[in-house]
């Protein structure tokens, strides 16, 4: 069926199939996967937004042509004027000029450089934005660039030396001068790539295994705890009873609302002052004191662990009645007859009809609770002390409060690895039974 | 299923299970129509009910362009992957490719990753090419966890539906795409709505891209936006209770509209049947 009467094209059944994967795929791989590269590919660089000489990602010795160019410009103006305000001067002035045109013309001996170096010059004047980075930022050979820095570090010093005799205004110009210089020996861009030295200055990090200590029992306490209930909650409302409805909206609100909307209300319970949680706590004695909740280490994980067993027991239990209730009820009058008990039918029929289900419900939370990151973040900002700061807290701290991506990389890469050996070890668990007979067939 | 019937003291259970699943909204909705000087007492009920605190948490910071700006971005994610998603689902489920578990393996796996590991280059992108503070600029990260959780959902649907109809489509002379759109289409709606419900939700509540991406105040959604409440010096707990009561009551009315399906939704993908 390739072509109708009409002759219009039309694709089958396979080809069809394969257009309308694509986008997905095309999709899932330049959001995730390429992203997910590159953060590997960040990681090796000593590599931070925060830091000029450092916000790119260079692998050899390079020149910032654009900052060249222009600071070059600006010294060659400045020079001219400088040596007709302040005479004294102008032998070093003229010195120093002489050193930057010696090293300009080494540097143009090279072809391609030289030619560059022209493009980017004249889109300078002509106040054009250099957005191409294999333009702007142009690899170096051999010894160019410390001889560079080197020189240019002495002028520096001898420009200084003229502006602590001058005085006023000529002083301020003579300081803007040295500034300059400071700019153009900052062009020279050394090479920022360290290998796995994030991995190695992070993996001996006292603070990241903290923060991945305290994820792991986080993860572990939590999920343990709301399969627990979970599974308790299921067990007693898996009946016929009147107001199903309610209780399954009731439980549905706080799977519902935004984490961070819930940390924040938390925040408000667990409160020394006005929390009306930390409060009762204290009266029946559960904790000394109202204040300790949020300002202890062992309270503030408490209060994490506490929020999150609320907001997420209520989706635990609704997963686990949908499979309490695919059980046949044939199961259970089978094990009655042969005189099972209710304890033994739980734990004969229930629990191992109930596993695939139960395993599947883990491997979600599991994972949900290793990324943990809005509900630390907003409610105890990964305090007191870094007590409860997760792994995906510490990274987003290092990535965007300290602006260092490469270090922050490498941290995001450790969570992804660990969030992958999950995953594979759950997999192995329920091996097909991830597949619910989608691909079957 | 032992179904047994439920006594009095199930219903005593089930009120006090109702009751502290719900106290945490109880509690913020009183506090917020307490007068500021009430504020830290523990008293449940207030004799001078105000409602200064949401006079003040709608002016001092723009909840309701959050709330704008929450909606758009959910919508455009949901409709958007919702899209490309039903394509994936029913090529997936329905036509003869090869692959189908090494796709739905790779969905599956990129549903699992962590948001922090794509979380720079995301932003970098999106810096460079200047779509930081707009909603296409979250749009983009949302796919990432917004597209996996609608395949997946979406296949469970689509499985569901009796292949009769597709063949007799089929002996009538449609073509594959046409049973798509007139057969399998109509039928998964209920499925594709409950998808929608799901995935708008997950948007509704992401917190860690927006809140590195749209740091401009008039740009940051829901989740971000209460979070900012809390200055550094004072934590106007009025304000943030009230602001949490107006951003709750949407999502209220959506669970209480929809549970059915919402359930369906959530439970499709971890039982068999």
């Amino acid at each position: 069926m390739a072509k109708k009467p009409g002759g219009k094209f039309q694709l089958n059944e396979k080809q069809l199939g394969y257009a309308m994967v694509a986008p997905a795929l095309i999709l899932i791989l330049l959001v995730v996967i390429w992203p997910v590269l590159l953060s590997g590919w960040n990681s090796l660089f000593d590599y931070r937004l925060n830091d000029p000489s450092k916000s790119e990602r260079i692998m050899t010795e390079s020149l910032n042509l654009e900052e060249y160019a222009d600071n070059r410009y600006l010294i060659e103006q400045n020079i001219n004027e400088l040596s007709e305000a302040y005479p004294e001067g102008e032998e070093t002035f003229n010195e120093t000029w002489a050193v930057v045109q010696e090293h300009h013309e080494e540097l143009v001996a090279d072809e391609g450089m030289a030619s560059s170096y022209q493009e980017v010059n004249s889109m300078l004047n002509n106040y054009e934005p250099i957005q191409d980075d294999n333009l702007r930022i142009q690899s170096i050979d051999g010894s160019w660039g410390s001889e560079f820095e080197a020189a240019m570090g002495e002028q520096i010093e001898a420009v200084n030396s003229v502006q602590q005799q001058a005085e006023g205004d000529i002083a301020v110009e003579i300081g803007y001068l040295a500034a300059q210089l400071d700019n153009l020996q900052g062009s020279v861009l050394s090479s920022n790539f360290v290998g796995l030295q994030n991995y190695t200055d992070y993996l001996f990090n006292g603070r990241t295994w903290t923060a991945l200590a305290n994820t792991t029992f986080f993860t572990i306490v939590s999920v343990g705890a709301e399969l627990i209930i979970g599974l308790g909650v299921a067990l007693l409302i898996n009946r016929a009873f009147k107001g199903r409805g309610i209780v399954r909206a009731s439980v549905l609100v706080p799977w519902a609302i935004p984490t961070a909307v819930a940390a924040m209300m938390w925040s408000y319970l667990f409160d020394g002052q006005s929390g009306i949680v930390a409060h009762y706590m204290a009266a029946i004695g559960l904790i000394s004191d109202p204040g300790t909740l949020l300002t202890t280490a062992s309270g503030s994980m408490f209060s994490i662990i506490f929020a999150d067993v609320w907001k997420t027991t209520p989706y635990m239990a609704l997963l686990l009645l949908a499979g309490l209730q695919t059980i046949p009820n044939t199961q259970y009058e089978a094990a009655e007859v042969d005189g099972a008990g209710s304890i033994q039918k739980f734990f004969f029929v229930t629990l191992p009809l109930l596993k695939s289900a139960i395993l599947v419900a883990l491997l979600f939370r599991t994972l949900d609770a290793f990324r943990v990151f809005d509900l630390i973040y907003v409610l105890t900002g990964g305090g007191p002390a870094n007590a409860t700061e997760s792994i995906s807290v510490f990274a987003y701290k290092i990535l965007f409060e300290q602006q260092n991506f490469g270090a922050g990389s490498a941290l995001s890469v450790i969570v992804f690895v660990c969030v992958a050996i999950i995953s594979f070890i759950f997999v192995k668990l329920l091996g097909s039974d991830l597949f619910p007979e989608k691909v079957k067939k | 299923m032992f179904k047994k019937q439920a006594g009095i003291r199930f219903y005593i259970f089930l009120v006090i299970f109702v009751f502290l699943v719900m106290f945490p909204f109880i509690w913020v909705f009183l506090t917020s129509l307490k007068p500021q000087d009430e504020l830290t007492s523990f008293a449940w009920f207030t004799t001078n009910a105000t409602l200064d605190s949401y006079a003040s948490a709608i002016t001092t910071r723009p909840l309701f362009r959050y709330m704008l700006n929450s909606f758009v971005v959910s919508g455009l994610t949901t409709i958007l992957s919702l899209l490309i998603a039903s394509f994936t689902a029913y090529a997936v489920t329905r036509l003869p490719i090869r692959g189908k578990t090494l796709i739905l393996g790779l969905v599956l796996a990129s549903s699992m990753f962590p948001p922090i590991a794509i979380l720079s280059p995301i932003f970098n992108f999106v810096t460079d090419t200047g779509l930081r503070n707009s909603y296409i600029g979250l749009v983009i990260p949302y796919i990432t966890i917004s597209l996996p959780l609608a395949i997946w959902i979406l296949a469970t649907f689509f499985q569901k539906i009796p292949w009769e109809l597709e063949e007799s489509a089929k002996l009538d002379g449609a073509t594959p795409f046409q049973t798509y759109r007139q057969i399998i289409l109509p039928l998964a709606t209920p499925g594709i709505f409950t998808t929608a419900i799901l995935v708008f939700i997950a948007a509704w509540n992401e917190y860690l891209f927006a809140l590195a991406i749209n740091t401009a105040d008039a740009w940051r959604t829901i989740p971000v936006g209460i979070s900012f409440y809390q200055s550094e010096y004072t934590v106007p707990w009025g304000d943030i209770s009230a602001a949490t009561v107006i951003v709750t009551i949407p999502i209220v009315i959506l669970v209480l509209i929809f549970q059915r399906r919402i359930v369906s939704g959530l439970t499709s993908g971890s039982v068999k049947e």
